[in-house]
């Protein structure tokens, strides 16, 4: 009987029905490595599955606070270790089954046992305890303060439909091609180098009020003037990825719309404090920081689809603190060279070529380099080249060019990654500059294992001071996420937390 | 033909496949110590970000990255002769799977490419040749200059623009409209599949979006096959056995086609076979401007991850091709020739 009526759900799930209309098409430059949501910190993988998965909490899109989803809501023990989360009882997934707290558990001990990517951001992590079928309590080794805002990366999968599939991989070559997942829709075509297809899911739970699409098609097509000219004939509705001159001339055209999202990925030059001798000297990186116009960079290069830096953080963050990076100022940049005898030094920088933002501020800082007597030579490599030469003190460059991109909008996502000494490029992380300072690491450690966001925000801004005063990083641009849409699309927002993805769920077409 | 010339023939063909599994192999060693040499680490790449170094340590091994060079290449040989190119660390599909939903794809714009190029290339060498130094023949002169110049990437885009986006008489991208996306073939090859399943209009759609991509790509080649052309039919054209023919009464026609043309096809046929090689090299700008799927693209995605097994997977599929059209060529060579058919060990 319970098959039964598991199949009439399924049939009558798959079945045309009412609430939704038309399909989305959206261009996208880059093809998905898979579907497993084990690697939803790559933005090809999270941009399918942030509507087709559900997480325990969710940053919806055009809001920088988390809110709940799954979890109906939850609480903190004393000491900060453990998370008791109540969760909804009228989730089903794409088969019908109901969701329970053991597949939030099977969902988490899984992503432990693949060594997923989104667990990356959860290192306290401990383990999960199923109270009963709606509740659980997730333990942490040490307090963790971002961890509420780390799980809206953790998609909850299907236990029963996964557990038979794991093989002997952790079900990675299952669930690269597979979904199972409780979200608003469903992958119904997935041929990774072409198109990816999603189906509006009428079991969904959350029921579907207000004009929402029933198909949505990511049609893979990297080509910036393809891209154009299939939005122009109407073939797509959304393309992300056109040129910056393109976006500037579509702007005063009624047939589109250009959205300009406050991004949170910044763009820096990180100095390498552990260098050659010159670059261990926090006076002559003083003078290379103020040797980079972010403004010019800002108006020439971004064409105004940008903010301003101010500092490693952007500014609208909680916990930022203003002016703690020297400013562009060339003059005083070429006395201390001159002063310190510095003239005639030449400095390797590496970059990615392939991308234009960096190709541009690669070329403005030598140009200005050269002004004050620095020779700045160039390395254009691939991500994975560039991200080898780091893992070595000796093969890491003067200065390296790397974009920042937060999993979820809190100052530990951007100010640990990029500033704490356990995560230098020759342990693992993307703190290029290799930057090692015992009194930032304590500050940043006591910030993590902080539940209270008053104090948390009086010491990311303490360490912005210390980064600041040590001269780390240029931070080179705050680019806006530009995505230019035909006029048809309703709802489109941008979303901080899963940067470089669209709502497709809360999109409807006019 | 005599029991010899078999002989001769079959021996030939055995030799040439000897020397090309020998070449398959050390194919695959060179881009398998390139990919090794070239800077990268995969393991890095797949941890994701502030993995921290246990981490890609620990995937490292699991990745069988931590082993020396030697020994990963004994592992991959090893599971290459039971024919598994091993398994991509970022799609975590068989390399072979991935290729073999790609191939057809790029397979069948190489097929329509050729096709453009004999079609066209051929003709206009032989026009070229038989009206040499007229207006005619400068003015093929001169379109073969800007074929063979005219960068592939530019070119595409430009047909896209004024074909395709301004005047709309061929789509802008894709191997299919939107209404036909759902169709499935077992092949892969579109135009196949489709009159194998009596989709005409699917048949027709596809023909309709590899236009302009197949003519795009052939243009460089047309030029290289229309100059060979010309060439190697004005030399056949001034030796004695032509003078005798016409002497004999033949009609011109049959003097160009049948016995100075047949003539001329060698070194054109070699070329061809090698082009297909070129082609599929090729593909992957073509695929890029038109948005459709291919191992071009598949290729690309590959180094920019150091996914060494889906670089080497594409490369010694790419290297079989290009091996096997040459093969082909060489025993086309023994029809066209009858003079190799008498020694060709001698030839090899």
């Amino acid at each position: 009987m319970k098959k039964l009526l598991l199949l009439l759900f399924v049939f009558y799930s798959t079945s045309i029905f009412a609430g939704t209309r038309g399909t989305l098409y959206i261009a996208e430059n880059e093809t998905p490595e898979n579907l497993d949501p084990a690697n939803a910190t790559n933005s090809t993988v999270d941009q399918l599955l942030v509507g087709v998965y559900d997480a325990l909490v969710q940053f919806t899109a055009g809001e920088t606070t988390v809110s709940p989803r799954i979890a109906k809501s939850w609480s903190v023990s004393e000491g900060g270790k453990k998370y008791t989360f109540n969760l909804r009882s009228d989730v089903r997934f794409h088969d019908g089954s109901k969701l329970t707290a053991e597949d939030v558990k099977f969902t988490l001990d899984r992503l432990v046992a693949a060594k997923g990517n989104t667990m990356n951001d959860l290192a306290f992590y401990k383990g999960a305890e199923v109270v009963d079928d709606y509740t659980i309590n997730l333990l942490l080794s040490a307090p963790f303060g971002p961890f509420i805002s780390g799980l809206s990366r953790i998609y909850i999968m299907n236990k029963d439909l996964v557990k038979p599939n794991l093989g002997d991989d952790n079900g990675r070559s299952w669930l690269a091609v597979n979904e199972a997942g409780s979200g608003p829709y469903k992958v119904t075509k997935y041929k990774p180098t072409e198109e990816v297809v999603l189906e509006a899911f009428e079991g969904y739970w959350n029921g579907w009020s207000g004009n929402h699409v029933s198909k949505v098609v990511f049609v893979y097509i990297s080509e910036p003037s393809t891209q154009l000219a299939l939005l122009k004939s109407g073939d797509v509705h959304i393309a992300p990825d056109l040129t910056v001159d393109d976006k500037v001339d579509l702007k005063g055209n009624s047939d589109f719309k250009v959205d300009i999202g406050a991004a949170a990925t910044p763009l820096y030059f990180q100095l390498n404090t552990q260098g050659k001798k010159l670059m261990q000297n926090s006076l002559f990186r003083k003078a290379l920081v103020m040797a980079f116009d972010r403004e010019l960079h800002l108006n020439q290069v971004l064409r105004g689809f940008g903010n301003m830096p101010d500092g490693p953080l952007p500014s609208n963050w909680p916990g930022h603190k203003k002016g703690t990076e020297a400013g562009f100022d060339l003059s005083s940049a070429k006395k201390i060279i001159n002063e310190n005898g510095w003239a005639g030094t030449r400095l390797l920088v590496r970059y990615l070529p392939a991308i234009e933002e960096e190709k541009r501020a690669v070329e403005q800082f030598q140009s200005n380099l050269k002004k004050i007597g620095i020779t700045l030579d160039t390395e254009g490599m691939t991500w994975p080249s560039q991200a080898a030469t780091v893992q070595k003190l000796e093969t890491t460059s003067d200065i390296n060019m790397i974009y920042n991109f937060p999993s979820f909008p809190d100052p530990h996502a951007i100010l640990n990654t990029s500033f704490n000494g356990k995560l230098t490029g020759y342990n693992g992380g993307y703190n290029w500059a290799q930057y090692s300072s015992g009194k930032v690491d304590a500050l940043l450690d006591q910030a993590a294992s902080s539940s209270d966001q008053n104090q948390r925000a009086k010491l990311y801004s303490k360490v912005q001071q210390m980064v600041g005063n040590d001269h780390v990083v240029i931070t080179v641009s705050n680019p806006g996420s530009v995505v230019v849409m035909s006029n048809k699309v309703v709802g489109y927002k941008y979303n901080v937390a899963h940067h470089q993805t669209f709502n497709y769920m809360d999109i409807g077409l006019k | 033909m005599s029991f010899e010339s078999i002989k001769n023939i079959s021996l030939y063909i055995i030799q040439r496949i000897v020397l090309t599994i020998i070449a398959l192999v050390v194919l695959s060693f060179i881009t398998f110590s390139l990919s090794y040499i070239v800077p990268g680490d995969a393991a890095l790449v797949a941890a994701g970000p502030s993995a921290g170094k246990e981490k890609i340590e620990q995937l490292r091994v699991e990745m069988g990255l931590n082993l020396p060079f030697y020994e990963q290449y004994f592992v991959y040989l090893t599971k290459l002769s039971r024919g598994d190119l091993g398994k991509s660390w970022f799609t975590h599909q068989p390399i072979l799977n991935d290729i073999k939903d790609l191939l057809p794809a790029s397979a069948e714009l190489v097929f329509f490419a050729m096709l453009f190029n004999i079609i066209i290339a051929i003709p206009l060498g032989v026009l070229a040749a038989t009206k040499r130094d007229s207006k005619t023949d400068f003015s093929i002169r001169i379109l073969v200059m800007i074929g063979a110049g005219i960068p592939i990437f530019w070119l595409g885009l430009l047909l896209q623009h004024f074909l395709a986006s301004e005047t709309g008489l061929f789509p802008i991208a894709g191997r299919l409209s939107f209404s036909n996306r759902n169709f499935e073939g077992s092949t892969g090859f579109l135009f196949f599949d489709s009159v194998v399943q009596g989709e005409w209009g699917v048949f027709w759609d596809s023909i309709w979006h590899i236009i302009l991509p197949a003519f795009t790509l052939s243009v460089l080649f047309i030029a290289v096959i229309t100059r060979t052309t010309r060439s190697t039919l004005m030399r056949a054209l001034e030796e004695d056995f032509i003078t005798l023919a016409r002497s004999k009464g033949i009609s011109e026609y049959r003097v160009i086609i049948k016995h100075a043309l047949r003539n001329a096809l060698v070194p054109t046929v070699t070329i061809l076979g090698m082009q297909v090689g070129w082609m599929m090299g090729a593909t992957v700008l073509v695929e890029e401007i038109f948005g459709r799927p291919g191992i071009g693209k598949y290729a690309v995605k590959a180094v920019t991850q150091s996914d060494i097994h889906g670089v080497v997977g594409v490369v010694l599929i790419v290297g079989i091709i290009f091996i096997f059209s040459n093969l082909i060529v060489d025993i086309v060579h023994l029809f066209l020739n009858p003079r190799l058919r008498k020694n060709s060990i001698g030839n090899l």
